[in-house]
């Protein structure tokens, strides 16, 4: 469980963080997305312990990290941006070192350090020099650092940064499996990355948070409508008129046309289901319907709707800053327990 | 403890695993070798004029002629390759990224330190144990005693020891290894000829200074004379500055 009340964190004059209030369960994977120099890294060296808050409080597993650092770094695994590789280590003795000072005792040293390196698959670089190794080897070293003491919390810091495609789906494979039994706060930049991920997710903007919801609700929520694309061989008749004669259908806004071709968007009420009546329509004035399809707000419009517009911020603080996520109806089974 | 020794353990491995401990090595054994080789004829010579008569000295001993001020040139030698031990200890590590490892690890700033200092303090004592084998030659070939000889080594370990502290201090305050090294450098010299000034001031400035080099006291423990008040100089020199870096890395947090 993460708990962040009110942090605030300045670096002299500015302030990079600025009165940020999330919970994270236990078991829950919490995505923190923001464009560069929002805060994410900031927030996340202070939940680990890295550096303290100016102001606020943030719990990790329990325990206030400024007042009981050590039990909180306990159980806290943490992988920088930059993953923290002695260079001139191989990868074993490595790992080794970070499983002596993150106190795992002696005796089952070996088999963590293997279980770790089994599961972030570097094992065939196991005697390798970590300056000799691939981006993604790093990252993947990082990873297994991180995991090292099997700690409750896990902390990761762009976690799929410089792999390839392959290696980002096996580590998003890695972290929903991870979740469940550790609370996860990761923080990206990919945006279908967390909602494939995250159950939840954290948007902050300069500093402060301007969202946090699941990935879906965000997008209904910022949606407002359904919208539809639908493509029709009209053969030159103006279908719009028709379209709009269908109960339920709000708008209806001619998108291209290509030869007979005809494409519309079309919007209607929130949880109104038009598809069967478009096409009944369609098909009953004997034209032809190839294209039919949802059209939905993606995670890219709502993050750049939330991030480049100070109104938008201004539009949600009630729901945003609150430290219990608004509607936990939503949450998905395992977030509750675990 | 155990958290200091593993900081320890990573520090010495990593700088057996770089050319930084051959060379530091290798190189203060090629000079060193090189002070001793010159002592070594000088004391020769004295030898064969001692006793003469002719304004050779009348008698002459190993330990006086030869031991004690090849310990004073191997100060020397220090003073040179000593920050180029310390100057990566920090700043490569704040470089790198990998202090966020240590910071975040479930350790505290004193273990860290101490970790550092301590292996800083094996590989200067490597470099130092190369030393023995001249000694070897010496006892192998003459008969100088052997107490003065570890009082002698207890006051270069007690001198490296602050220089290697001073040095990581100095290490801790930026990511940039050169910087260190320099600085280092620069404060070591200035530490070290500080009481040049001394005989052109006051007696009671004269006193200061004398304290303060780091070099003066030394000259004691190359003689043989186990001394309490320099003894307490160089210990608090050491707390001194592992309290400083200590205060320095907590700084550096709030800092970010």
């Amino acid at each position: 469980m993460i708990e962040v009340q009110h942090l605030t964190r300045r670096y002299g004059p500015t302030t990079a963080v600025d009165d940020v209030s999330f919970r994270v369960e236990s078991g829950e994977v919490l995505g923190f997305l923001g464009p560069n120099g929002a805060g994410k890294t900031t927030t996340m060296r202070v939940l680990t312990g890295y550096m303290p808050a100016s102001d606020g409080k943030a719990i990790v597993a329990g325990y206030d990290v400024s007042e009981h650092p050590l039990e909180a770094k306990r159980r806290t695994g943490y992988l920088p941006e930059t993953p923290p590789l002695y260079p001139e280590m191989t990868v074993r003795d490595y790992l080794t070192f970070v499983a002596r000072i993150k106190g795992v005792p002696r005796s089952e040293r070996k088999t963590r350090v293997n279980a770790a390196m089994d599961r972030t698959r570097v094992m065939d670089m196991a005697d390798r020099h970590c300056a000799k190794l691939s981006k993604g080897y790093k990252q993947r070293v990082g990873l297994a650092q991180a995991l090292m003491h099997n700690p409750e919390v896990l902390i990761l810091d762009e976690p799929t940064a410089g792999l390839d495609p392959k290696q980002i789906i096996e580590t998003r494979k890695l972290i929903t499996e991870l979740g469940g039994d550790h609370t996860i706060i990761l923080s990206t930049h990919i945006l279908p990355e967390v909602s494939q991920t995250c159950q939840r997710i954290v948007i902050i903007n300069k500093g402060r948070v301007v969202a946090v919801d699941t990935p879906e609700n965000l997008m209904s929520r910022l949606g407002g409508s359904e919208t539809l694309y639908i493509q029709i061989d009209a053969s030159g008749s103006d279908a719009t008129a028709t379209l709009e004669a269908i109960p339920g259908i709000t708008k209806v806004a001619p998108a291209d046309v290509r030869g007979s071709l005809a494409g519309f968007e079309v919007s209607s009420e929130m949880g109104h289901d038009v598809r069967r009546e478009l096409a009944a329509a369609v098909v009953g004035r004997g034209w032809g319907l190839l294209e039919l399809r949802p059209l939905r707000m993606s995670l890219e419009e709502i993050f750049l709707h939330l991030t480049t517009e100070d109104t938008a911020a201004a539009d949600t603080p009630e729901q945003t800053s609150m430290g219990a996520p608004p509607e936990p109806a939503t949450l998905p089974e395992e977030a509750t327990h675990g | 403890m155990g958290n200091t020794l593993a900081i320890a353990h990573k520090e010495i491995k990593s700088y057996f695993a770089s050319p930084v401990a051959y060379v530091v090595i290798g190189f203060s054994a090629i000079l060193f070798g090189w002070f001793f080789i010159n002592l070594l004829y000088y004391f020769d010579r004295a030898s064969m004029q001692a006793g003469g008569g002719f304004g050779g000295p009348q008698t002459v001993n190993v330990n006086e002629m030869l031991i004690s001020p090849l310990f004073m040139n191997v100060s020397v030698i220090l003073l040179f390759t000593l920050p180029l031990i310390t100057m990566r200890t920090y700043a490569e590590e704040k470089r790198s990224g990998t202090i966020e490892l240590l910071l975040t690890s479930p350790l505290t700033d004193v273990q860290i330190v101490i970790g550092k200092f301590l292996g800083c303090l094996v590989l200067y004592g490597a470099m130092l144990a190369i030393t023995l084998v001249h000694m070897g030659f010496l006892f192998a070939f003459g008969n100088p005693e052997w107490r003065p000889i570890a009082a002698g080594y207890l006051g270069l370990i007690l001198m490296g020891g602050c220089f290697l502290s001073l040095g990581l201090f100095i290490s801790s305050l930026t990511r940039n290894q050169i910087v260190a090294g320099m600085v280092t450098f620069a404060v070591f010299l200035l530490f070290w000829v500080i009481n040049w000034i001394a005989s052109f001031t006051g007696p009671t400035m004269q006193t200061v200074l004398n304290y303060l080099s780091i070099t003066e006291h030394l000259n004691d423990f190359a003689r043989g004379v186990i001394d309490t008040s320099h003894l307490v100089y160089y210990v608090s020199f050491i707390a001194f500055s592992l309290f400083l870096t200590v205060r320095s890395v907590d700084s550096e947090r709030w800092r970010g």
